[in-house]
């Protein structure tokens, strides 16, 4: 049965990576956003005085633009599943539950990770330019960045299945992610923010945002998968 | 039916009665205490009613409610020690032994604060008796709102839906309850409408997670997939309650906190009869909700039956 | 496959019930289908038909009572139970994005079937799908969809097969290979229909069984069947309305 569900799983995560790379439909619409969201920062930020220190906001700001990006994401595909009926199939084969919660959890922690990656140097670019950074901190932005990506997938993909089955799917989603992420959010700006000011005093803040967004993941991704069976059946 | 109903009118009467009477009763037997909260960063000093008190405070503009008391201003290695006369956002002065110094703010590296609370009425900590025991409640109804959706989502029963879904109603009321008094008070007190503090944003947070359990539960056609969906966010969001109830007891936070041992009887008994009124109305409230929900389902199976 | 079945039934629906609140969707539900046996199930829009096919598919647990598909029951045995049993919907329950190949190797992983290219191959050419295997289906006609449902469904050689309105948008000439793939499989198998077509309803099956506001109105093998009285009391249930 372990056997079983391997290849199950490993073939749920295939094929959503084989239709992504054919239609490029999240990546595209994501990587897209992202950029967007770069434009508005820079305008809402073109009134700053020349003391202003970008340092200070980027990893809200980078937050931001993760956050709402994924949401994209996590509708579109739950949205494919939903599309022909093809989870009603998915539901019918012999394969747990959980299986299909963790697949689809890979799959859009996946094309979050790689929005994200295309982000922050884009980021940096546009923003960054001319501040100084410190290498070996800004090295553990990374971390930071899966650990957080693995809650707003988890929690999202949950949320995602739910919202899918609304009307109005893409206003539900925002009102009911948002707050759930918050403590998230909180823990994974204060640790970025470290990383990215760096400085001997940083790394301690950093490692309690770490502690606390990793706890935040163990503990919703634990109640997501414990209520999922539940959710995907209804 | 008919006795669910009178049991919750008469527990609502007396809820009233318990609620209002402490709150009027504070005022002739515990009194109007001589001082009320105050900004601090600390924890063991933010409910101190009266007597006297040393304490440190976060930010050198806060001194601006410790006018008239002692101050120890330290700044770039200097301590200066006097009493204030005057406090502003930017700058505060000291009358040292008859010298007045006046010191910006921003060189202010700590200070300390002492002196004896009597003679300065604050009629604002009234709100305790109101406040806290409607909060309270709200943490209370929320977790038994999440209970029942356990329940629900266990046995699937729709008994059970409606239970969460009125409990749900019930901490909406008082939430909105503890909000709109939270807020005038912390204008009395703070001086602001509004601050990003840790208890104000977590509450604030638990606020749009029920406020989103009822825009999901109205954006799902089917009532069984509604009534899943419901109980599983309301234990998602469940999360939010504990992390809100004790963050001020673990980050520094302006909100108050009542400390062991830090009410005198007066108030803590006040305090105490408050919150059990509270509670029986929040109970009679649930059931009348309950009762009309029951109601509303007798008067449709009648039609189906009707219609058969 | 069907001959190693030992139970004489395929289907046995004790007092099914599937209720919410005072709502009930299927209300003491009770039949006995004998296998290779081809069952449809007639009724109003409403009357609980595509419940009870999700409740005989484990898609849905029952409120009360009990099924039981090939002996296994469709509570504690779902996992097991779902090896044996297959559905053509209406829908095609295809990933638009995938092509026919890739899509049948896809749900061949989700079964553990045992050599899935030889599987997948054999079944397109069943279908007559070959030729299109490396097409996206997204570009399919509502016929070829329909074909490839099929082959979907068929992958892990199920006993018993659900078809809930197979023949719902189809044009004549992929109602016909419908037809066709149906009477091939038809001997060795169980099928339960859900179908708002009286005549095809009645042509194909054995059994008949006619539903409303969740209660069965009438159950009989076809050879029972008085088509005119059949036709009247399937006017009456639709006279009843929803359920």
């Amino acid at each position: 049965m372990a056997s079983l569900s391997g290849r199950q799983f490993r073939a749920m995560v295939k094929k959503d990576i084989v239709m992504e790379l054919r239609t490029k439909e999240m990546i595209m619409s994501m990587g897209l956003y992202s950029l967007l969201t770069m434009v508005v920062y820079f305008v809402a930020l073109s009134q700053t005085g020349s003391n202003f220190d970008p340092r200070d906001i980027a990893a809200g700001l980078l937050w931001l633009a993760f956050i709402f990006t994924s949401m994209l994401g996590l509708n579109r595909s739950l949205v494919h599943e939903k599309d022909q009926g093809c989870l009603e199939a998915l539901l019918l084969s012999p394969v747990d539950r959980p299986v299909i919660f963790f697949a689809k959890v890979i799959g859009n922690l996946i094309f979050l990770l790689a929005v994200e990656a295309l982000t922050i140097p884009v980021f940096g670019f546009l923003f960054l330019q001319g501040s100084s950074l410190d290498i070996g901190s800004m090295a553990l932005v990374p971390l930071i960045m899966f650990a957080g990506s693995v809650g707003i997938a988890g929690v999202g993909t949950l949320l995602a299945t739910m919202s899918v089955n609304t009307s109005g799917k893409d206003f539900v989603l925002p009102v009911l992610f948002i707050p759930l992420m918050y403590p998230l959010l909180l823990g994974a700006v204060s640790a970025t923010a470290a990383a990215i000011t760096g400085g001997p005093d940083a790394m301690g803040g950093f490692w309690i945002g770490m502690a606390w967004v990793v706890g935040y993941d163990v503990i919703m991704l634990l109640a997501s998968y414990g209520l999922y069976e539940f959710i995907v059946g209804a | 039916m008919k006795s669910a109903s009178t049991r919750a009118l008469i527990a609502l009467a007396l809820g009233g009665v318990l609620t209002l009477g402490a709150f009027l009763g504070t005022f002739f037997w515990a009194g109007v205490p001589d001082f009320g909260f105050v900004r601090t960063a600390g924890r063991a000093e933010s409910v101190r009613y009266q007597g006297p008190f040393k304490q440190e405070v976060a930010e050198a503009r806060y001194l601006q409610n410790y006018v008239g008391y002692r101050a120890e201003v330290e700044t770039d290695g200097d301590i200066v020690q006097g009493t204030i006369t005057e406090a502003s956002d930017d700058a505060v002065t000291l009358d040292a032994d008859g010298d007045s110094v006046t010191i910006d703010a921003a060189d202010v590296t700590s200070a300390i604060v002492s002196g004896s609370t009597y003679g300065r009425p604050d009629w604002g900590q009234k709100i305790f008796y109101f406040h806290v025991p409607v909060a309270e409640i709200s943490f209370i109804v929320f977790a038994v709102a999440a209970f029942y959706s356990l329940r629900f989502i266990m046995t699937r029963r729709r008994q059970y839906d409606q239970k969460a879904r009125v409990a749900m109603e019930v901490t909406l009321t008082f939430i909105m309850l503890t909000m709109a008094t939270g807020i005038l008070w912390t204008r009395a007190a703070w001086g602001v409408w509004w601050e990003w503090e840790p208890r104000l944003t977590t509450y604030f947070i638990m606020t749009l997670l029920v406020i989103a359990y009822f825009v999901l539960r109205n954006s799902v056609e089917d009532e069984e997939r509604r009534a899943l969906y419901a109980a599983a966010f309301s234990i998602l969001g469940f999360i939010d309650a504990p992390i809100s109830f004790f963050i001020t007891r673990l980050i520094p936070s302006n909100h108050p906190v009542i400390e062991r041992g830090g009410l005198e009887t007066p108030m803590l008994v006040s305090f105490i009869v408050a919150q059990i009124g509270m509670l029986l109305v929040g109970y009679a409230i649930y059931q009348l909700r309950m009762g009309e929900m029951k109601l509303t389902d007798r008067i449709e199976h009648a039609k189906t039956l009707l219609e058969g | 496959m069907g001959s190693e079945q030992p139970t004489a039934n395929a289907l046995e629906v004790r007092d099914l019930t599937r209720a919410f609140g005072m709502r009930k969707a299927l209300d003491g539900v009770s039949f006995d289908l004998p296998g290779q046996a081809f069952l449809s199930v007639f009724g109003p829009n409403g009357a609980g038909k595509t419940t009870l096919v999700k409740v005989l598919t484990t898609l849905l647990n029952p409120t009360s009572g009990t099924a039981k598909v090939l002996g296994f029951d469709v509570v504690s045995d779902a996992v097991e139970m779902r090896n044996h049993i297959g559905l053509i919907s209406h829908n095609p329950l295809l990933y638009p994005d995938l092509t026919a190949e890739e899509n049948l190797l896809f749900f061949a992983e989700m079964y553990g079937i045992e050599e899935p290219h030889v599987r997948v191959a054999e079944l397109l050419d069943a279908v007559e799908l070959d030729h299109r295997k490396l097409d996206l289906t997204r570009t399919f006609s509502r016929g070829m969809l329909q074909r490839l449902s099929i082959a979907r469904a068929l992958l892990h050689r199920p006993e018993v097969i659900f078809l809930d309105e197979p023949y719902s948008g189809l044009d004549p000439h992929a109602m016909d290979i419908l037809d066709g793939l149906i009477a091939a499989v038809r001997d060795k198998h169980t099928f339960v229909m859900i179908s708002h077509d009286l005549d095809k309803g009645l042509e194909l099956c054995s059994h008949a069984l006619i539903l409303a506001k969740g209660r069965v109105v009438l159950f009989e093998p076809r050879e029972a069947i008085d088509e005119a009285v059949f036709r009247d009391t399937y006017r009456a249930t639709v006279g009843l309305g929803v359920a």
